[in-house]
């Protein structure tokens, strides 16, 4: 008689079922692995489908001589997984590679499914001979770096480095002041041209001096002024010259004056 | 008086291989290397083909690799044959031995991995980049194979004590 068949039902050895549970863990790990980083990655790309980003910056005069840099970076979290420890890092230079200003936000948790936005205020000093002198006389292309950093489904850190090139246009966007020949009563014209250039309507008074090498104040005068956003602007005024002041070489400091902010502008040598 | 014919008896029905009595029958070896071949291909298919085509697509649109194509292949091809050869290997006593190799290489593959766990790389046409790091998933993956190396360690160790004991579960008749 052929030896007796084990029965179908009969428990394995204690070391089989022990390998065999290893192997089972070991199956239902990497099952849960794949399904987790595949879950993970969905939930990213719904995330990356938000489009975030800093949209429209805008422009404006600030106090302390400064001009502003204003807009806001908005991120959606429509993921599944929250967003951590996100933060944000802004560089930005002129186009000469001059360093402008920075500034940063966070580390935040986004949660799911809420929208964040993070201001975003950059100052940049217009004071002559200041890094940021440029942007008040000349359009240019502005360097802007931007970081950021953020742990994703609890497992994956992820940077991003972004540079852009943002256009500028230069709110006094060649700017000239040049003296005509004397009148016989001694006065002169003066004549300012320029185009405004930036995003924002300007409207005012640029009061000007015009100073020998001497230092002496050889005369004053003020140009009223209303020019809205890419608009040009031109005008003449006759400014009376102070009897003995030499213009030969001298300088036209110009100041532009609106709603108490004051905002020097380059000085013109006269011929 | 007639004599009695002597009892019919059935005949002795011929002894059946050992692995019949123990109730478990294994594949021959050709039937065994027939098998792990047929493996290969999907082996092959998911450790080198669908790696190599996803590097492949970076590579062309000049995206910087997280790891060499040439890496992944060798890795790939080598864990895809020693799967072959533990299945062939798998009634015998190289079975656990086996199962230990293999899963050696897989968690030297995934270390490899684990050492170049930071990924940069830039977008094309675009002056962004985007850096990610998948150590703590490579480490959380290694469990995997650290596993089966145990697995593999019991199985050694039940073969060396009973050679035949697990035969008739993973063989059954």
């Amino acid at each position: 008689m052929a030896g007796t068949p084990l029965p179908k039902r009969r428990r394995p050895p204690r070391l089989y079922r022990t390998a065999r549970t290893f192997r089972r863990l070991s199956a239902v790990a990497l099952v849960l692995i794949v399904v987790f980083v595949a879950v993970v990655a969905f939930s990213a790309l719904q995330v990356v489908r938000t489009k975030p980003g800093t949209g429209n910056l805008n422009t404006g005069f600030a106090a302390n001589d400064t001009i502003a840099l204003t807009g806001a970076f908005t991120l959606g979290n429509s993921g599944y997984f929250p967003i951590s420890d996100f933060s944000l890092h802004f560089r930005v230079l002129t186009q000469s590679d001059v360093f402008l200003g920075a500034t940063s936000a966070g580390p935040v948790n986004l949660p799911v499914g809420q929208n964040t936005s993070f201001p975003i205020s950059l100052y940049f000093p217009l004071r002559s001979g200041g890094p940021a002198e440029s942007l008040l006389t000349v359009n240019q292309y502005l360097e802007v770096f931007v970081w950021a950093n953020a742990t994703y489904g609890y497992l994956f850190p992820v940077s991003l480095a972004l540079e852009d090139n943002k256009t500028w246009g230069a709110p006094f966007s060649d700017f000239q002041a040049s003296v005509g020949s004397p009148y016989p009563n001694g006065s002169v014209p003066v004549t300012l041209s320029y185009q405004n250039g930036a995003d924002l309507d300007e409207a005012g008074t640029i009061d000007f001096a015009i100073n020998s090498t001497a230092g002496a104040t050889c005369g004053t005068g003020a140009f009223p002024i209303a020019v809205p956003s890419k608009q040009s602007y031109q005008d003449t005024q006759t400014v009376a010259i102070a009897s003995g002041c030499s213009l030969a070489g001298a300088t036209l400091d110009a100041v532009y004056l609106s709603n108490g902010v004051a905002i020097p502008l380059p000085p013109e040598t006269l011929p | 008086m007639s004599s009695v014919a002597p009892a019919v008896t059935a005949p002795t029905p011929p002894l059946e291989p050992p692995t019949e009595y123990l109730g478990y029958r294994v594949p021959p070896l050709g039937h065994r290397i027939i098998i792990s071949g047929l493996y290969l291909v999907p082996s092959i298919v998911l450790l080198v083909g669908l790696p190599v085509a996803a590097l492949g697509y970076l590579q062309t649109h000049s995206v910087a690799l997280p790891i060499p194509i040439g890496t992944v292949t060798v890795f790939g091809f080598v864990l895809s044959i020693l799967f072959a050869v533990r299945y062939v290997a798998k009634p015998t006593r190289l079975y656990g031995p086996m199962t230990m190799v293999t899963s050696g290489v897989g968690l030297l593959y995934l270390w490899l991995l684990y050492t170049q766990s930071t990924y940069t790389f830039s977008i094309p046409n675009a002056t962004a980049s985007i850096g990610l790091t998948y150590a703590d998933l490579v480490a959380l993956l290694m469990v995997v194979p650290v596993l089966k190396i145990v697995s593999g360690a019991v199985t050694t160790v039940e073969d060396l004590r009973a050679p035949t004991e697990r035969l008739p579960y993973d063989f059954p008749a």
